[in-house]
């Protein structure tokens, strides 16, 4: 059996806070509600309930077609010294293979935001600051700085003003259709940025 | 577009801490802008705002919009996540707010309430526009009633909202403030006392060309059962003639914020009645989840100053009032009778 113990004060705490319940005076004592007594309440709330005299929706549960999906299942985890934070899905870039142990949940570590973490972690983080275009995967990141943090040795976060940002996989430009301008014709869509060559976490599904 | 900044309401930010048995469990929020359609997600650095109040999202929004998310994550094993609020922004997509009061103003993370109490929910819609021009998302919403069991026992803790049941859906066609009352939870089990899980109420966009059917904004209330308990060690209408024996006080699902004592009075029972604390039964609970206790108790004879039939008691205090869980009178006769004779012999 699990043993809580509080201080002397947290016993008055309480009943301060119950007292200060803004419903009014206190009810009266009462014997404590049963089964029974609820079954004929329950029945009369089933009449009463408030929805049933809204019009009605028609079509499906519009949660089934979107939910917002658990934060734990978006994010990944990055712990170190049994401090722990999370991070969008695709927003490490790069895991080099010392710190791969460092992207799980370590027991009993204590869960902070980002910015806390990674002014305690600056040393073997890197950011890279990127734009939102280059989120959305419409704009690589520059050669050099990818070749940067290929070299740097540390854990790469993409983030947004300081937060951290999931990056989506770049898009390549559709190949050029014989039939559509050449480079040479200034009509020609121009294209920035260049094949991603750092080291990035595998796109997941 | 890309100009647009959205307003967001904190309802909290930062770290709290709550004690479950001998484990002490942190609550971290974060709050998570996601872009539609591209799905990109991004992390408000929370740090850099006040504990409470509002902050501007630097990422500018979509065409299809941005939906903002404040979670909450328990640091318990595994991590146990809590959304707490959403919000969608968009051009023309109306905004929701769903706000849950209950008898329990204790506890301010999530709201919480007993089985046998009402709770009432306030839905705001703003925006929605009338016209025979206008989107078909601007001019409704949709307000979704889901149900879920934690199951025997069950606190929550890992539990797939997923599986919720759908009980009741509304179309919401006006602005405005609506209050549904709510007498009762409407989670199915049995006994109806035993009750334990949580209902969710979620406002819905229309889906249009631009954006699915999006949730606007949800909020839940959590659902704990009520008490119960007995008195073991006296039976009722016993005869007490030396000390008093050890009694055995045995509590199930203390609501997570109360305190349960056990009184004795003289005289008959009547409900309301105030007596004496029997030393050693006063239990404070503060917590998150519902908890259950023995207690054993010897020594109490002190708080018995005459014979008589005695009436023994144990109630528990919560946020909604004082409930008696049990009861029985008892009969002490302490009193030492001799009957002699004297006789004298000149």
């Amino acid at each position: 059996m699990n043993t809580t113990k509080f201080p002397p004060w947290a016993g008055i705490a309480v009943l301060v806070a119950m007292v200060a319940n803004s419903y009014g005076e206190e009810p009266p004592m009462r014997d404590v509600t049963t089964h029974e007594q609820l079954v004929s309440k329950l029945r009369q709330a089933q009449q009463i309930d408030p929805m049933k005299y809204m019009p009605a929706v028609t079509g499906g549960d519009p949660s089934k077609v979107y939910q917002p999906k658990d934060i734990l299942s978006e994010s990944d985890i990055i712990a170190f010294q049994r401090v722990a934070t999370l991070v969008p899905k695709r927003a490490i870039l790069l895991i080099p293979k010392n710190y791969q142990d460092r992207i799980a949940m370590q027991p009993g570590a204590k869960i902070v935001g980002w910015a806390d973490f990674y002014a305690a972690n600056r040393g073997w983080i890197t950011t890279v600051e990127v734009s939102r275009t280059q989120a959305e995967g419409n704009l690589a990141l520059p050669d050099d700085t990818q070749k940067h943090l290929s070299e740097c040795g540390n854990l790469v976060v993409a983030t947004y003003m300081g937060g951290p940002i999931s990056m989506l996989p770049h898009k390549e430009p559709k190949t050029p259709d014989p039939k559509t301008p050449t480079a040479t014709d200034p009509k020609a869509p121009k294209t920035t940025g260049s094949k991603t060559t750092v080291t990035t976490q595998p796109a997941k599904p | 577009m890309n100009s647009l900044t959205a307003r967001l309401i904190l309802i909290m930010t930062g770290t709290t801490a709550w004690t479950l048995g001998d484990t002490i469990i942190t609550y971290t929020n974060f709050i998570r802008q996601i872009q539609q359609p591209s799905g990109v997600q991004w992390d408000m650095s929370v740090a850099a705002v006040s504990p409470t109040g509002g902050t501007l999202s630097a990422l500018g929004i979509e065409p299809g919009g941005a939906r903002y998310e404040l979670w909450t994550v328990a640091n318990t094993s595994p991590l146990t996540s809590y959304l707490l609020d959403t919000k969608y922004v968009s051009t023309y997509i109306p905004g929701a707010t769903v706000a849950i009061r209950t008898g329990d103003s204790t506890y301010v993370t999530i709201p919480r309430t007993r089985c046998d109490q009402p709770f009432w929910v306030d839905v705001t819609i703003t925006g929605l526009l009338t016209g025979a021009t206008n989107p078909t998302a601007s001019e409704s919403v949709n307000l979704l009633h889901y149900v879920q069991s934690y199951g025997v026992g069950g606190t929550g803790v890992g539990i797939d909202r997923n599986q919720a049941t759908l009980l009741t859906t509304a179309s919401i066609t006006t602005n405005g403030l609506k209050t549904l009352t709510y007498t009762l939870t409407a989670i199915p089990g049995t006994p109806l006392t035993k009750i334990r899980g949580e209902e969710r109420f979620s406002v819905f966009s229309i889906a249009d060309y631009q954006s699915p059917s999006t949730q606007l904004a949800a909020q839940f209330v959590q659902i704990w059962p009520v008490t119960d308990g007995t008195i073991t060690g006296i039976t009722a209408g016993q005869i007490f003639r030396a000390a008093m024996p050890q009694v055995t006080f045995t509590l199930n699902d203390l609501y997570p914020s109360s305190r349960t004592y056990a009184q004795a009075y003289k005289g008959n029972p009547v409900l309301g009645t105030t007596g004496t604390v029997v030393p050693g039964s006063n239990l404070v609970i503060s917590d998150t989840i519902p908890s259950s206790r023995v207690l054993l108790v010897n020594n109490y004879d002190s708080i018995f100053d005459s014979d008589g039939v005695w009436t023994m008691e144990l109630l528990t205090v919560t946020p909604f009032g004082t409930d008696r869980l049990a009861y029985l009178t008892f009969t002490l006769n302490r009193t030492i009778e001799i009957n002699s004779g004297m006789t004298t012999n000149e």
